[in-house]
């Protein structure tokens, strides 16, 4: 064998390793990637299709760009705060090749982000004078368009290259990251004509992220995770009936005491209710490994040498 | 832009199209024939329209009022229209044309109160009977910048006015929706105003524009419009045309209207359509006309200020809140 025969291989499997999205770093084939990847085309995929009119003219409703310019929106924000929950989650799992698939979440979002403002341009006949008058004029529009930007300038920043040559000041960069989803959700509520409970449930989750990212959340070697997730969940769903709360006393008309009451009926489905029970789930995870162990306290052992 | 009214004997090409006269003729053929063997046999006569359920043919079609008939636009497919309606009572989303199916809407009965000779209640078969039932074609524009053209069925509100026989002390109309927890999942939001409220003054009710719809597209009212009966004011806003109205109120005060008690700064009492006052986050001076993709420009009193720009002539059209 001639020695560039034998490098090809070696040369195709960085490449895959580099570029591929369902090969890891060391050009292995991923489940985990091409399960992500697949995760992360699907919406977008099935949004273009239905924008074909493949699935009929209805749809995405009367207002199709409009639905779909929604649409994207949400599941920008939904990738963005998935993309923060990996540090939990691999805290909670052990499973440290979650960080394989955070740039690739990360720029999905961001991939999201820009459908959604093509979307909206679109929207607007791509006059860009009216777009930006609009930006300018609506608050909301300003708040969302300044997150746009800072999205695109991590997006900008994502490549290899670009970690190697920001050293340190990549992570002080990306943790831009936190104020975006901040804006991404002050965005989706000032937009909503009243009802703020959908943006109110991502804020929750978002909190959620966050208190696990102070002294109280997970980390190695803190003792008690699943009270801490679930410390986490209670005060993150009181976050989330507070923030309502004050939401509609300070800005509409509904009568705030109202829909703070309305969180103690259960079955209303309320932001701050579906908060606790998405936050609290996880702990599951480390209760069932304890009660595992109480079980079978050798193997367990012998595991953890 | 501006909407020429045309001479009365204009029929636009769409109108011509003969299917569904067509098919009317032959209903009324048919319902003769059937009223005329009922009549024989002793078995009563065919129900009128309102004593119908939602969605079925109005037989016999009732005439087309001329100056009406043309839009200046194509008519919405109903496919679209019927599937995109605001009508909090049944969800917060667009999507409740199947939820609405559930609407009790026969029998109806309607109660007028307030200050009015025929204060009372009246069944809706019967007030229809009194009423010249027409099909008006009218375009319509959302706040939220969308709009539409529905050929509608019904009869003038300045009819049912000046039947009922308001006193001068009457100087508002409001319309009040039917809330009803058992058939509508919207009402167990509690936080909200029931029941929907709107109004306008007796001077704008007694304008030949103000429609009571009880029928859209040649049928007895589908559901999910607000059946079986409810407003159009085509030169305002639309969500102050209350559907589904089952008290009709001759009062002193300006009534409060639902949207008006919620956020008053974004949809206030008079609701004008008018593209220079932007609603607070988005700009009015286009519209998304449903169904087509496109964009229109909007004019000022949604194009009906022929008709409808002298019950303002005394205020100050600079001002903001009439606009809103």
């Amino acid at each position: 064998m001639t020695p560039a025969a034998a490098a090809r291989p070696d040369a195709w499997r960085r490449m895959a390793g580099d570029w591929s999205p369902w090969h890891d770093r060391g050009g292995r084939l991923s489940p985990l990637r091409g399960g992500v990847f697949a995760l992360a085309l699907a919406p977008g995929l099935w949004l273009a299709l239905a924008l074909a009119g493949a699935f009929g003219p209805l749809a995405l409703g009367a207002e199709p760009i409009h639905e779909a310019e929604h649409l994207t929106g949400l599941w920008a924000l939904r990738f963005l705060l998935l993309s923060l929950a990996l540090t939990p989650l691999r805290r909670i799992t052990g499973w440290g090749r979650l960080a394989q698939v955070r740039r690739m979440i990360g720029l999905t979002a961001f991939a999201y982000a820009a459908a959604h403002f093509g979307l909206y341009a679109v929207e607007q006949q791509l006059q860009p004078l009216r777009i930006a008058s609009e930006i300018v004029q609506r608050l909301y529009l300003a708040i969302g368009f300044t997150a746009l930007l800072a999205f695109a300038a991590l997006a900008a920043t994502s490549f290899d290259r670009a970690i190697r040559r920001l050293g340190a000041n990549w992570r002080r960069l990306h943790r831009l990251a936190y104020a975006i989803a901040v804006l991404g959700l002050a965005h989706y509520a000032l937009q909503e004509k009243l009802d703020v409970a959908e943006p109110a449930f991502l804020f929750g989750l978002f909190a959620a992220l966050m208190l696990h990212r102070t002294p109280l959340g997970l980390a190695p070697g803190r003792a008690f995770p699943e009270a801490r997730i679930l410390g986490a969940a209670i005060l993150a769903a009181a976050l989330t009936a507070f923030s309502e709360y004050a939401w509609h006393a300070t800005l509409t008309g509904l009568p705030a005491e109202r829909i703070l009451a309305a969180n103690l009926d259960l079955a209303a489905g309320r932001p701050a209710v579906l908060v606790l029970a998405a936050a609290a789930i996880p702990a599951l995870i480390p209760l069932g490994r304890r009660l595992l162990s109480l079980a079978r306290p050798r193997e367990i052992a012998h595991e953890a040498r | 832009m501006h909407f020429h009214r045309r001479p009365s004997w204009h029929i636009p090409e769409r109108e011509v199209t003969p299917e569904r006269v067509f098919l009317d003729r032959r209903a009324v053929l048919a319902g003769l024939g059937f009223a005329g063997v009922a009549a024989a046999s002793g078995l009563g006569v065919a129900r009128p329209a309102a004593a119908r359920p939602a969605g079925e043919a109005w037989t016999p079609a009732p005439p087309l009022d001329p100056a009406y008939a043309d839009a200046g636009r194509a008519i919405t497919p109903e496919a679209v229209s019927g599937s995109y309606n605001n009508f909090y009572e049944f969800g917060t989303h667009k999507g409740i044309a199947d939820a609405a199916q559930k609407l009790p809407s026969d029998p109806w009965t309607l109660q007028i109160e307030g200050h009015a000779a025929r204060a009372g209640e009246i069944g809706l078969e019967d007030l229809l009977a009194k009423m010249p039932v027409q099909e008006r074609v009218y375009r319509h524009r959302c706040v939220e910048a969308w709009s539409m053209v529905v050929p509608w069925i019904g009869f003038p509100l300045a009819e049912l006015v000046k039947w009922a026989e308001p006193t001068s002390a009457a100087k508002y109309v409001r319309f009040e929706t039917l809330s009803d927890e058992k058939t509508m999942p919207g009402i167990r939001q509690s936080w909200y105003p029931w029941p929907y409220v709107e109004g306008v003054t007796i001077e704008e009710a007694l304008n030949p524009l103000p429609f009571m719809v009880t029928g859209a597209y040649g049928k007895v009212l589908p559901k999910q419009f607000g059946a079986p009966i409810r407003l159009h004011l085509p030169w305002k806003y639309g969500f102050k045309s209350a559907k589904s109205v089952i008290r009709i109120s001759f009062v002193e005060e300006q009534p409060m209207g639902f949207w008006q008690e919620l956020q008053g700064s974004e949809y206030g009492f008079w609701a004008n359509v008018n593209p220079e006052f932007s609603h607070p986050r988005w700009s009015q001076a286009q519209e998304r006309v449903l169904g087509t993709g496109d964009e229109a420009p909007t004019v000022i009193w949604n194009g009906y200020g022929e008709e409808v720009a002298g019950l303002y002539k005394d205020m100050d059209l600079s001002k903001r809140g009439l606009w809103f």
